[in-house]
């Protein structure tokens, strides 16, 4: 038997204190927006031209790897991965530069930061 | 020289933002805004022509490659195949090599021309050993390319779409190694090279059966196909 703490005359808590109504609110975190966004959502994986490479390797083992029966397929996965180059790339630059257009919808975060910055809300 | 390489290496990789005054292009002599020289004078009535000469006129602009000519004979693929070929900066023995294989195809395609009986026969026969080259290394050209990916320890091989350059290198590699590829005490490199781009041209030989077989290992793959940019 613990003897001390009865002896000692201190109350013994052998539970957590029941909150009294009203519950004190605690602000741990400031309660406003921050001005900046962090470009972590845009990040997303993928994969281009799956369904054109499919389709190319169903024509091209079909005809034992001969390519002359298969050139619409060849040329259509050849476009498409050029076009997604394109557009990689033509993306790569505007972000870098983060230009803005009046009228975008998509705004990439760089371009977000940027209106955020020069029209500050909070 | 590995010191050297790495100290430019770090040059590259800053951005430009930070230092836009000195901004070093790999070992390039010339920055990366200096334009490609236009060597060919029919590329220059051209531009003459439309008027566009004025905004090249003041344009910083790459000096021309000691090779590249504006002569009839010049063809800036087959000089890129010889850079290929060159080792060891030999580029007068690559040279001679692309020039004799050239010659060699003519050899082997007017034997198959005066052996033909019909004039159908002879019409169907080119003679062009340009022209050749040309259909041999579009023919090797392949369409994906293997990429090794590693996902949870294992590295898979992943079938990968490949760049216009990056196909055009392989199916010249492809060619030059095909070349090597032979008796060394009884066939010579040019002929050996001849027979492989005749053979291509035709859609046959070991560079058009080693682009099959990448494309088949491409195949027995695709189903990593998701694992790329991960």
């Amino acid at each position: 038997m613990r003897l001390f703490p009865i002896l000692s005359g201190r109350p013994r808590y052998h539970a957590r204190v029941m909150q009294k109504e009203p519950i004190p609110f605690q602000e741990i975190l400031p309660l406003k927006l921050k001005a900046t966004v962090s470009g972590k959502g845009t990040k997303t994986s993928s994969v281009c031209c799956i369904q054109e490479m499919s389709v190319l390797f169903a024509c091209l083992s079909s005809n034992e790897y001969e390519q002359s029966p298969c050139q619409r397929e060849i040329e259509s996965f050849k476009k498409c991965y050029n076009d997604y180059t394109r557009e990689k790339a033509k993306k790569i630059d505007r972000d870098m530069k983060g230009i803005l257009t009046p009228g975008e919808k998509n705004l990439t975060p760089k371009q977000l930061n940027l209106l955020l910055k020069s029209y500050p809300q909070v | 020289m590995a010191g050297i390489n790495s100290l430019f290496k770090t040059k590259i990789l800053l951005k430009p933002n930070t230092f836009s005054a000195i901004v070093q292009n790999g070992m390039a002599i010339f920055p990366s805004y200096y334009i490609e020289p236009i060597y060919k004078k029919e590329d220059q009535e051209a531009l003459k022509k439309s008027g566009e000469i004025s905004e090249y006129v003041h344009m910083p602009t790459k000096a021309a490659l000691n090779s590249q000519t504006c002569s009839v004979s010049y063809d800036p693929i087959l000089s890129l195949f010889t850079n290929y070929l060159m080792r060891k900066g030999q580029k007068e023995l690559a040279r001679n090599l692309v020039e004799r294989s050239l010659e060699q195809v003519k050899r082997i395609q007017l034997e198959r021309y005066h052996k033909c009986n019909s004039d159908e026969e002879r019409a169907k026969i080119e003679l062009n050993p340009k022209i050749i080259f040309h259909r041999a290394v579009e023919n090797g050209k392949p369409l994906l390319q293997l990429m090794p990916v590693k996902r949870g320890g294992v590295k898979y091989q992943v079938p990968v779409p490949i760049s216009e350059y990056k196909a055009r290198f392989l199916s010249m590699n492809w060619l030059i190694e095909a070349g090597r590829e032979k008796d060394r005490t009884k066939v010579r490199f040019w002929t050996q090279l001849a027979r492989e781009l005749v053979d291509a041209s035709n859609n046959t030989g070991k560079v058009v059966r080693r682009k099959q077989e990448l494309h088949k290992q491409c195949e027995a793959n695709k189903a990593y196909a998701h694992y790329r940019w991960s």
